[in-house]
């Protein structure tokens, strides 16, 4: 199709979903109004279960079956990853070089990988209190490992990231979360049934019963994911090269 | 046994997660092994949940049941044709998981498991879907089909195209994606909810359907449609399934744009069947009419294919047409013989796609003209491909033949024609591979090519070509045709899906289905035609070759991402314009 054409469809189709979405809002609720059916119901749902966060709560409790396939989604995209960005025959592994790095980005690299590994954890850890959790958490520690990489070297970072042991972790993390489910059908009444375990006191750690472990084992394997794939797509520029059209 | 509702996904998901976990550690036919026995036990579940499926039951996910009748978590369907549709996908896992038995080159170093993985967690998306009963929870499944669809169809990465045919159905897919989730957004702004039947009553109680539920509509029907390849949506079908390895493309074929047809069904039917939602003419109008537009492009694309898995690709796009316009005319016994025409296409579809896969693998090309007579000595598989032609025609006694002859019956009229026609075309196409590659019939075609995929200097999936065909590869096909005729002949299987569709589907209108002498009458004709045009098109290769005026329906299928988007958009478009007039007055 030519160049013209295609402009022309994507004008016509273009301007029909766009006149069907102006007139769509105009339907919608107006802004700011008191009425919340679920925001309500999930509140009142998250405060039975002493979870402070009701997000958290919506997430690894009400919903836990769509976070179940979130966390699938993620996983399926690491493995097929790994799949996709294999080496090839027609490519070869070569050793990168390791560049000079300018003093001040060094230093300000090697002080904030702990800060910002701990706030990571932090994030993941209070997932059911604060906002935050396992997705975001995971995400922070994962990229703080890769200050290694600006402010030392890729060798360097690939010293405290064996990948191999990352795709094991993410795998673990996503069968404890599936694991943890068959027990609150085993245990409780249904599949990824929050009453297995007590549900402690309102807004301290160990409140909010099986949410704090659906929500550790989601950060488990969100930071492992990003490991994975940061590491697949590094390889993939930094190492490997492609053959000389052999 | 209701609570186990949710191990359909939570089997196959585990068993994929424990076999990337352990998959390094292990040999791969012990990894083959393990991916086998999950998903054949996830489909012995599956089937056991469907033999107890009537009356259809809901499981809330989570023990959220609710409570006046109003509850935050989310709601699993237990009926009839969820459960048959996560069946099948199921059992077609396990297909493909045998067929592809020892069969690829090397995985990736230390990832024995991984491939047997992604085809777990396909299987977990494909059921996930199939039992949703909550339109966000469908989405998110959804979504888990797509990704791992992707990363399946680009498995082969040495080559361009196989990257190229994954990133258009991932471009393509995605755009499906982003319409359903705006959609969803639109009608939870209306009602607050986000289960399918819950939606339905918040747009019932809202009163005339507006721009908002016409506009959700077209986005979430956008989506599905896209899955089920409608005409104009469907570009990216014969481009990933030309390049996706040919356990993949059972799957493809077999079941997953199979379940877009199965979501429209189940979406239209608990959210906009109300009278909140799309009146039934418009919901008619609009299917019937991409329905049949499907259908045509679908089946003229096949007859000027040679590409072998091309050709397949387009009678899978023909095929939808037929679904969508029987689920598009909204009675009771054409839901019937769409299940029945569904189940007996996909063993069909699947059985011809695993003696492709064979061609492929042991001359390295799907390409019509350039295999003309080399497969002669594969007599067994000859025969195989003959009787998936036959089946894909709907020669009774083929559960096709029972679907399709239903169908037909239900429609009436023209539509009648357009599906003899459809299926002979598309049988027809396959009949003339058959007689040029297993039987050297006719003159040699000439394999100079100008615009077209030819399908030769294709590399094997196997390390090396294949000398002799492993048994698990001949023996899958076999038995997946073996099905596709149990659903027509099994003395009462029939009526059991009938019931089992108009539970659900019809609110309690039963209809008995079964083979009636217009119905066997119509198969005859239509096997009798494409065996026709297929000896024709042999014997006289120059007459029945593609005209130039055909070939710009073929330059549509350009490869280019920009075409597919654009296309795309005039698809919403023009759905959404066929859906308005009637609720205009509203």
């Amino acid at each position: 199709m030519s160049r013209r054409a295609r402009l022309w469809l994507v004008a016509v189709g273009g301007a029909g979903l766009a006149a069907l979405f102006v007139a769509a809002a105009l339907d919608l609720p107006a802004f700011g109004g008191d009425h919340h059916p679920y925001g309500d119901r999930a509140v009142h749902a998250a405060l039975t279960r002493r979870t402070a966060n009701v997000i958290a709560s919506v997430n690894f409790d009400q919903r836990a079956f769509d976070t179940l396939g979130e966390m699938t989604i993620l996983f399926a995209a690491v493995i097929g990853c790994v799949i996709l960005l294999r080496r090839t025959h027609d490519e070869h592994r070569g050793r990168p070089a390791p560049e000079k790095v300018a003093r001040p980005v060094r230093r300000y690299s090697l002080l904030v990988l702990p800060v910002a590994l701990l706030t990571g954890l932090y994030v993941i850890a209070h997932g059911q209190l604060s906002p935050g959790g396992g997705f975001q958490g995971g995400v922070v520690a994962a990229t703080s490992l890769h200050l290694l990489y600006l402010g030392a070297d890729y060798r360097a970072l690939e010293r405290v990231r064996p990948v191999a042991l990352y795709e094991t972790g993410d795998a673990i993390a996503t069968s404890a979360y599936v694991v943890t489910g068959l027990a609150g059908l085993i245990g409780g009444s249904a599949f990824l049934a929050n009453t297995v375990l007590p549900y402690g006191t309102f807004n301290t750690l160990s409140s909010g019963g099986t949410v704090p472990l659906l929500n550790a084992a989601v950060g488990m394997e969100v930071a492992c994911a990003v490991v994975v794939l940061l590491a697949r797509f590094l390889d993939q520029t930094v190492e490997i090269e492609e053959g000389n059209g052999k | 046994m209701d609570a186990s509702l949710p191990l359909l996904v939570a089997v196959p998901l585990l068993g994929a997660a424990l076999l990337v976990a352990g998959g390094r550690l292990v040999p791969r036919p012990v990894a083959e092994t393990v991916g086998c026995a999950v998903s054949a036990g996830t489909a012995a579940l599956a089937l056991v949940l469907l033999l107890n499926s009537s009356p259809p039951f809901l499981e809330w996910s989570g023990g959220w049941t609710p409570v006046q009748g109003q509850s935050v978590g989310i709601v699993l369907i237990g009926d009839g044709p969820g459960l048959g549709m996560a069946a099948l996908a199921s059992l077609l896992t396990l297909a493909s998981l045998a067929y592809s038995w020892h069969y690829f080159d090397e995985p990736p170093s230390g990832h024995a498991g991984s491939f047997p993985a992604l085809l777990l967690l396909f299987q977990g998306g494909m059921c996930g879907f199939a039992i949703a009963g909550d339109l966000f929870n469908a989405f998110v499944w959804f979504e888990l089909m797509s990704v791992v669809a992707y990363a399946l169809t680009g498995h082969r990465v040495e080559e361009a195209r196989a990257v190229q045919g994954a990133l258009t159905f991932a471009v393509v897919t995605s755009l499906g994606a982003y319409a359903l989730l705006m959609g969803i957004g639109l009608l939870y702004a209306r009602t607050g909810e986000l289960g399918m039947h819950a939606i339905g009553r918040g747009l019932d109680a809202h009163g005339c359907p507006d721009a908002l539920v016409l506009a959700a509509f077209v986005l979430v029907m956008t989506a599905l449609l896209v899955k089920s390849a409608a005409v104009p949506f469907h570009f990216w079908l014969p481009d990933a399934h030309a390049v996706a390895p040919t356990p993949v493309c059972m799957l493809l074929s077999g079941v997953m744009v199979e379940l877009g047809t199965f979501g429209v069904w189940r979406v239209y039917g608990t959210v906009f069947s109300g009278p909140g939602g799309v009146p039934a003419p418009e919901f008619e109008r609009a299917l019937v009419t991409l329905g049949a537009l499907t259908a045509v492009i679908g089946a003229v694309m096949c007859w000027y294919q040679r590409h072998i898995k091309r050709l397949l690709a387009y009678s899978t796009v023909a095929h939808t047409g037929l679904f969508l316009i029987g689920i598009g005319v909204l009675k009771p016994e054409a839901d019937d013989g769409i299940a029945l025409y569904v189940l007996g296409h996909a063993g069909v579809k699947a059985a011809l796609f695993a003696c492709t896969g064979i061609l492929l693998d042991r001359y390295g090309s799907v390409d019509e003209h350039a295999l003309h007579g080399r497969a002669r000595e594969l007599k067994g598989v000859a025969v195989l491909f003959v009787l998936g032609a036959l089946g894909l025609a709907g020669l009774p006694p083929f559960g096709t033949a029972l679907g399709k002859s239903v169908t037909e019956e239900a429609v009436g009229g023209p539509l009648t024609v357009l599906y003899v026609a459809a299926s002979a075309v598309t049988a027809a196409a396959v009949l003339r591979v058959a007689a040029r590659v297993f039987g050297g019939l006719g003159p040699r075609p000439e394999t100079g090519s100008g615009y077209e995929t030819t399908g030769s200097g294709e590399r094997p999936e196997t390390r090396h070509r294949l000398s002799r065909i492993p048994d698990t590869m001949t023996a899958v096909p076999a038995v997946l045709l073996a099905g596709a005729v149990a659903v027509g002949v099994a003395p009462g299987f029939a009526k059991v899906v009938a019931r089992a569709v108009n539970e659900t589907g019809s609110a309690g209108v039963f209809t008995s289905v079964h083979w009636t002498p217009a119905g066997v009458l119509l198969g005859l004709v239509s096997t009798l035609l494409a065996g026709v045009l297929a000896l024709l098109a042999v014997a006289r290769p120059k007459a029945f070759a593609a005209p130039d005026r055909a070939l710009w329906l073929r330059r549509l299928q350009s490869g280019h991402v920009g075409d597919y988007v654009a296309w795309v958009l005039v698809g919403t478009t023009v759905l959404g314009a066929l859906t308005l007039p009637g609720m205009l007055g509203g």
